[in-house]
């Protein structure tokens, strides 16, 4: 008698085990189903909306790497390749050279060089940069605004949160599609289609 | 030429006071761009591309053949040594070479996200590192915790003398990996954060970059995971809790002998995680008097618990919705509004130079606050509802005939394999005649002291 | 036969292996501890000292502002910055290196003890009978705490809960506004009964009176009812609210506001306003046509409002008692700061644009306290806001260069902008049935029309005003201009209608009474004329001293400010 009552309580058990598995089942792929009506086979990785950066510093300091993943891109189209750059000097800077009273860059990273009369090429060493922005504000407020911030995907390690883009006063952070992954300014814009 | 230096000049002076001048960043052509008649060519700005989508498909492939492999380590050939090399490798890979991320554990919070959030697109890759370790578990266990997690993998690398946690405190401890999941889905749905990955410990040594802060909650879960086995996994990992609940619905999941259980107990210490169900003395009662009493209580009492809990996680819609930037922001603007602060912060400045009215953003940080009210209730009613069941599953009790993994618990592991008499015979260390003629009794801890 | 299974889950291993084992361990664990106190110790280190924002760098440069030749101190500060990069870079290696090297050890060492506890295994202690007895044991306390846990839990959150909604309130959607004419500020209808500011109700300069004297003669004195002198300078306009007319005055030392009786000319009271905290220790310096005393002031009713070139901005009860006062920080401008006063509902509103740069702010007028700080992206300007209530909502449109901006007056927030200015800036806005006109000399006076957005339609580029604000009627645009022309235009569609020269120049605006236009000289003469698209003159009354202020209105009365006196003419 026992041997029977335990005998079906393990068909039932067997019973009820089956049906919430085909249940779950069932679940799991219909979730599966909805996600993929709404996915890309892209990966989507972070970048920084330049017209939304507001230059706060933050993008230095809050990166998950010791050294920051973003940092100071140039848009040569759009340099205005000034003696007195105002993203290159310091304000009040007293002289035009490449000494460093009268720089900006915390780190250095800016390379002054001279083309011709009156124009000067500036480039930015990314080993160097810290990604503080500072350029980018003297460059904005008094120039083209050809210096700005961006990501770099040699070295943002994509984290699924970006601690950046969570500390970011502006909002300015957003996801982009990786065959897509920079917001560039000037002539480079076009490279992508959503520029 | 002259007179905009000059000007320029003076815009520079009027900088070094005090300068209350905000700016947005307008692209304004200023200066001309020069036409170059040395024939200087302007460099291309370079555009270095994230890692190639052939990477990702890799990744995925990778984690199917681990969950395959570690499957079949655990079920087939039940060696633990296999199941250990699978769980290095995991960890090198998944761990330090991925760099923990996107790990399946977070993809919780991406599914959430995708499915409240029409405008986020959700890559498949994430899709399928949430989906493959659950569908495995709901057939075969938790295969994936034992030796394909990197965070597991980690915890597991540094087990050196697991204690044995009580069992009521395991039960109580147990509670928090349902929070966790509740606020992680609900924090990820409303938009506010992904918190499993910002309060993750172990991604700070995967990265070889942390704050000060995720430096020293990661070494706190590691120097407890010295005596604790996986802290993480047991008491707070979300992801852990489904796969827990497919486990217990697994048909075929590992036993700890490859045989007939006979009740050894050599087997008892063996799980560093607590999974093993301890056979019933036959002598001693699994039910107590006015058990079944307490029980019909908790059924009746169960709808006002899960509508008292809901409501209290409504009340919590104000607090929690605060960690969304959006809410935060309004408070701010408000703040200011109000006169409360005269000084305005970066966020206000630059969302009142952004042009948004600030009814648009009050209106949309009170929407926000509507759904945390919306996903209080659930999480309120869910963890009550949780809470509950485990009670009740503290007074049900099947008679335990043998020595058996509890289902919901075990990884997998496969280290309780060895210690079963049985398996050493199967493994050929012990000869039948020896097993019969084994003395349990005599059986010592072998002491090694230099 | 006692075959004792010596090595249960032995394996085939020695005590050697044992005590290599623990002796990489110890080797191991000495090492990594040694670097983890290095790194932490690097950690602290660049706390304290963030090599890249040092102080000593930045001290050492304002010295250089000060001494721009000094070459030792530019060798100094280059000498310094390069060890200040080379120390931040050298920290980045550190980190790196250390956290490798690290790594490297503490692997050696879980390998290491992992070994040695593997060599371990855990069998239990088979003589401990015990156990089932604990197991139901644990089981029964489990019950309890999971009960008392889960009550703690929900008991916790609803604290928080509770806690977090009485302290903060749901973010409300719309903000309450205020019905009109409550208790703390007047109705629409209030204001225009008077003349609350800055070319009268909204500073559009319409007056909503008829019933205004149009002849009188300040020589003879025919139809001048009272004439003061009023002891401080200024060039503010006189307000009026019933039969107070308030006016500032301020010199060098001290700043005074005024009360005068409309109908006898007694000075009720004057209050000094000379211990204003934030007060700046020397007084700006302004110029001498513009004076201490530039801005307008303006009243709610209840209580007037003053603003001064220092930046001191005081509000005072209709007894003359201070009732708050502070500074806003001191302008940045090279004449005098001369924006004027305005409020609207429970805001006043100061345009604060300067040489660093555009400001817009609101303070409460109960108490001062700031509602907000608008930063605007233009140029120092001289001219005053004007309040437009469009249909669908009221607009603070300011004047300056190179943007005229419309902000919404309770918030702040910019509406729209359209770039026409140029230069210094100090006439007003003038609007009038859904246009906005602005003008200076040297850009164009421009006709924009109001919509969702807003749109220049029309523009004139001759004969521009450069202090005097234009004024505008339903149909037409009246620009009075410094060298003495008046031009008279088609307000939709910038038709100049006429133009007529004036042997003095004007900078007050023209005000408009009923169909009359009031426009004043330089010198004093009013010209009263008829707002129509032929230019005819209905009277030129002489005054007798140079003015330069905007008249003020009330029924049957007009006050005009010269440079000394206060004149009431009516009966």
């Amino acid at each position: 008698m026992k041997e029977r009552e335990a005998k079906n309580r393990i068909k039932r058990r067997d019973f009820f085990q089956k049906s919430f598995h085909t249940i779950v089942g069932l679940t799991i792929g219909g979730l599966a189903g909805i996600l993929s009506s709404k996915s890309s086979a892209e990966e989507m990785v972070w970048q920084l909306d330049p017209n939304i950066c507001i230059q706060c510093e933050k993008c230095a300091v809050n990166c998950v790497l010791p050294h920051s993943a973003v940092k100071c891109v140039h848009s040569y189209s759009m340099c205005g390749y000034c003696d007195l750059c105002s993203g290159y000097l310091q304000p009040g800077a007293k002289s035009r050279d490449t000494g460093a009273e009268s720089q900006l860059c915390p780190s250095g990273a800016i390379k002054r060089t001279y083309i011709e009369d009156p124009y000067f090429q500036y480039t930015i060493d990314e080993e160097l940069c810290i990604g503080c922005g500072k350029c980018v504000k003297g460059c904005n407020s008094f120039g083209n605004g050809s210096l700005y911030l961006q990501a770099r995907h040699d070295r943002c390690l994509n984290c699924n949160q970006c601690s950046i883009a969570r500390r970011c006063p502006s909002q300015a952070w957003k996801r982009v599609p990786a065959s897509q992954p920079y917001i560039l300014r000037g002539d480079e814009s076009g490279k992508y289609l959503n520029g | 030429m002259g007179e905009k230096l000059k000007r320029l000049k003076f815009f520079f002076v009027a900088l070094v006071l005090l300068c209350p001048v905000f700016v947005l960043s307008q692209v304004q052509e200023r200066f001309p761009k020069p036409d170059f008649e040395s024939g200087y060519v302007r460099p291309d700005l370079l555009t270095p591309a994230p890692r190639a989508a052939v990477w990702e498909y890799m990744d995925i492939f990778v984690l199917v053949v681990a969950l395959s492999l570690a499957t079949y380590f655990a079920h087939k050939q039940r060696s633990r040594r296999n199941i250990f090399l699978l769980m290095v490798f995991s960890l090198v890979y998944f761990g330090f070479y991925r760099k923990g991320c996107v790990c399946s554990v977070g993809a919780v919070q991406n599914v959430s996200y995708a499915l409240f959030n029409p405008a986020y697109i959700i890559p498949v890759s994430i899709i399928l590192f949430f989906v493959f370790p659950i569908v495995f578990a709901l057939f075969y266990g938790r295969t994936f915790c034992a030796a394909v997690c990197p965070l597991g993998a980690i915890q597991d690398a540094v087990i050196l003398k697991p204690v044995h946690v009580p069992e009521w405190l395991a039960s109580l401890l147990g509670v928090f990996p349902y929070v966790y999941l509740g606020l992680a889905v609900l924090f990820a749905a409303t938009g506010a954060g992904f918190i499993i990955c910002q309060y993750d410990p172990f991604i700070g040594f995967f990265r070889f970059g942390a704050d000060f802060n995720m430096v020293i909650l990661g070494l706190s879960v590691l120097l407890l995971g010295t005596i604790v086995a996986r802290p993480y996994c047991r008491f707070l990992c979300p992801y852990g809790v489904i796969l827990s609940w497919m486990s217990r619905l697994s048909r075929r999941h590992v036993r700890i002998t490859p045989d007939e259980c006979n009740k050894c107990r050599l087997c008892e210490e063996s799980c560093p995680f607590g999974a093993i169900k301890k056979a019933d003395d036959e002598s001693q009662p699994i039910k107590k008097e006015g058990d079944v009493k307490r029980m019909a209580v908790i059924f009746v009492l169960l709808p006002v618990v899960v509508f008292g809990s809901g409501w209290v996680g409504s009340r919590l819609d104000i607090s929690l919705s605060r960690l969304h930037p959006t809410v935060s922001l309004a408070e701010e603007v408000l703040l200011e509004n109000s006169g409360k602060r005269t000084e305005m912060i970066d966020a206000t400045k630059a969302f009142r130079a952004s042009g948004k009215p600030s009814e648009e953003l009050f209106s949309d940080a009170n929407s926000i606050q509507n759904q945390f009210h919306k996903g209080g209730w659930i999480l309120g009613a869910f963890i009550g509802l949780i809470l509950c069941l485990k009670l009740i599953s503290l007074f049900i009790r099947r008679r335990q005939l043998e020595y058996d993994v509890d289902k919901g618990i075990c990884l997998s592991c496969g280290r309780c394999f060895a210690y079963c008499p049985y398996e050493q015979v199967r493994l050929g260390l012990m000869t039948p005649e020896e097993l019969r003629e084994l003395d349990r009794r005599d059986v010592k801890i072998k002491q090694f002291r230099a | 036969m006692e075959k004792q299974p010596k090595e249960y889950m032995g394996k085939n291993r020695t005590e050697l292996g044992y005590n290599i084992a623990k002796r990489i361990a110890v080797v191991a664990a000495v090492l990594a501890g040694i670097l983890s106190v290095l790194m932490i110790a690097n950690y602290i280190q660049t706390k304290s000292v963030d090599p890249l924002n040092s102080q000593a760098i930045s001290q050492l440069m304002t010295k250089l502002q000060e001494n721009p030749e000094d070459t030792v101190l530019i060798e100094q500060i280059r000498a310094l910055d390069l060890l200040a990069r080379k120390a931040y870079f050298t920290h980045q290696w550190q980190i790196r290196t250390g956290s490798y090297l690290l790594f490297t050890f503490v692997l050696f060492l879980l390998l290491a003890l992992k070994y040695m506890s593997s060599l371990e295994p855990r069998l239990p202690d088979l003589t401990k009978r015990t156990e089932q007895e604990k197991a139901w044991e644990s089981r029964l306390l489990s019950r309890k705490y999971i009960l008392y846990g889960g009550l703690g839990l929900v008991l916790l959150a609803f604290i928080l809960g509770v806690l977090s909604q009485t302290e903060l309130k749901k973010i409300g959607i719309v903000q309450p506004e205020k019905s009109q004419g409550t208790s703390d500020y007047p109705s629409i209808q209030e204001i225009r009964n008077n003349w609350p500011g800055f070319r009268g109700p909204e500073g559009i300069g319409r007056a909503y009176f008829a019933d205004v004297p149009t002849e009188w003669d300040g020589l003879t004195g025919q139809n001048i009812r009272w004439k003061i002198p009023i002891p401080l300078p200024g060039y503010n306009s006189p307000i009026i609210w019933e039969k107070r007319i308030f006016l500032s005055g301020a010199d060098r030392r001290t700043q005074v506001v005024y009360c005068i009786d409309a109908d006898s000319g007694e000075i009720f009271w004057q209050t000094e306003l000379n211990d204003v905290p934030g007060s700046p220790e020397r007084r700006p310096q302004v110029t001498e046509d513009t004076g201490f005393a530039a801005p307008t002031m303006t009243t709610d009713g209840t209580r007037v409002f003053a603003l001064f070139a220092t930046g001191d901005i005081a509000c005072l009860d209709f007894e003359g008692n201070r009732i708050w006062a502070k500074n806003l920080g001191v302008p940045e401008n090279h004449y005098g700061h001369s924006s004027s006063l305005i409020t609207h509902q429970d805001l006043l509103l100061v345009q604060y644009d300067q040489n660093t740069g555009g400001r817009l702010l609101a303070l409460r007028t109960q108490s001062g306290d700031l509602v907000y700080d608008q930063p605007r992206d233009v140029e120092i300007s001289w001219a005053s806001p004007i309040l437009v209530n469009t249909g669908n909502r009221a607009e603070l449109i300011l004047n300056s260069n190179p943007y005229v901006m419309s902000h919404d007056p309770r918030t702040g927030q910019e509406l729209w902008r359209v770039r026409c200015m140029l230069g210094e800036i100090a006439p007003s806005p003038a609007y009038a049935d859904g246009m906005v006109f602005v003008v200076n000399d040297y850009a164009r006076l421009a006709g924009i029309k109001l919509g969702e957005s807003a749109e220049l339609v029309w523009e004139y580029i001759d004969d521009l005003s450069e202090v005097s604000s234009p004024l505008a009627t339903k149909d037409y645009l009246i620009m009075s201009a410094s060298y003495g022309t008046v031009t008279c235009f088609e307000s939709k569609t910038g038709e100049r209608l006429w133009i007529e020269e004036f042997d003095e120049g004007f900078y007050s605006s023209p005000i408009l009474v009923g169909d009359f236009v009031y426009l004043m000289d330089m010198s004093g003469v009013m010209y009263v004329f008829k707002a129509d698209k032929e230019y005819q003159l209905i009277n030129r009354n002489e005054l007798g001293e140079m003015a330069v202020s905007i008249p003020a209105f009330m029924p049957n009365r007009v006050y005009i400010r010269g440079t000394k006196n206060l004149y009431c003419i009516g009966k």
